[in-house]
């Protein structure tokens, strides 16, 4: 988690000694694997954000459609009021 | 030096992987320390291999156009190692470094790019330093120049490249010594 919120925040924090903190943990290639899943994540998230879509499936698991969705979830993301509410 | 050390070129016998490796390098972007790095995680490395070739080299966006994008991009990420590399496809295409400095510079200003040009820059300078600026008035503004499918091409290859080249920065990635 600390490596996602650098890799977006500040990446200058992120240097050899935090490399090894991560080898304490997992594999290199469980680290390339997560570098590889964060700055994939990191471009998309902020692409997908500018098209302002709606999650597909309501609270209860029911298909809707996008203006059912924006109606339900309003003008972010249930997942981006949520992370907001928790700061 | 990166952070996670790349495998030796030898030690990639995977056929489909070397053919993706040379693909890179007979393009420019990437040389071979990407995929020397991402070979690491071997399910992971050829599917981000064929992602990142495909949406800089192919499509139906003009290929000197993305990659003054990319270049933008990489600045814009503080990445060294992608910032360096150019794509020797878009310099045969006519693509000059005094294109893409222009591009990379004032392009509002410019004469040299013409309206279409610079809503597709102005896409990917907004993304990451204003995403709140990428409204419906700008993609109503893309439109006027760009299929649907071409602004999806565009974004998600921005998306894309950008997070390729946080994620370099962040092995401490820097420019190689020769660049292509």
């Amino acid at each position: 988690m600390r490596y996602s919120e650098l890799m977006a925040t500040d990446p200058d924090a992120i240097d050899a000694a935090f490399f090894d903190a991560l080898r304490e943990h997992y594999s290199e290639e469980q680290i390339v694997e997560l570098g590889l899943f964060i700055g994939f994540n990191l471009g998309y998230h902020t692409f997908f954000g500018t098209l302002k879509f709606y999650p597909m499936f309501s609270p209860d698991g029911r298909l809707i459609t996008q203006a059912e969705s924006e109606q339900i979830y309003g003008a972010a993301p249930a997942s981006l009021r949520s992370s907001e509410a928790t700061k | 030096m990166t952070y996670v050390e790349p495998l030796s070129r030898e030690a990639i016998t995977d056929p489909e992987m070397r053919e993706l490796m040379a693909q890179g390098e007979a393009l420019g972007v990437p040389d071979d320390l990407f995929p020397r790095i991402v070979a690491r995680a071997p399910e992971q490395a050829k599917p981000f291999m064929r992602a990142l070739l495909f949406s800089h080299a192919e499509g139906n966006v003009d290929h000197r156009l993305k990659e003054i994008i990319r270049i933008l991009l990489a600045r814009f990420a503080g990445d060294e190692y992608f910032a360096a590399l150019r794509s020797r496809k878009a310099r045969e295409m006519g693509l000059t470094e005094e294109r893409i400095e222009a591009g990379c510079g004032d392009y509002e200003d410019s004469d040299a790019f013409t309206e279409a040009e610079k809503c597709a820059l102005r896409y990917a300078d907004q993304m990451y330093l204003d995403a709140t600026k990428v409204d419906a008035a700008f993609y109503a503004e893309l439109k006027k120049h760009y299929s649907e499918a071409q602004i999806m091409e565009l974004g998600a290859f921005i998306a894309f490249h950008y997070g390729m080249q946080m994620f370099m920065r962040s092995l401490g990635a820097t420019a190689p010594r020769s660049p292509a």
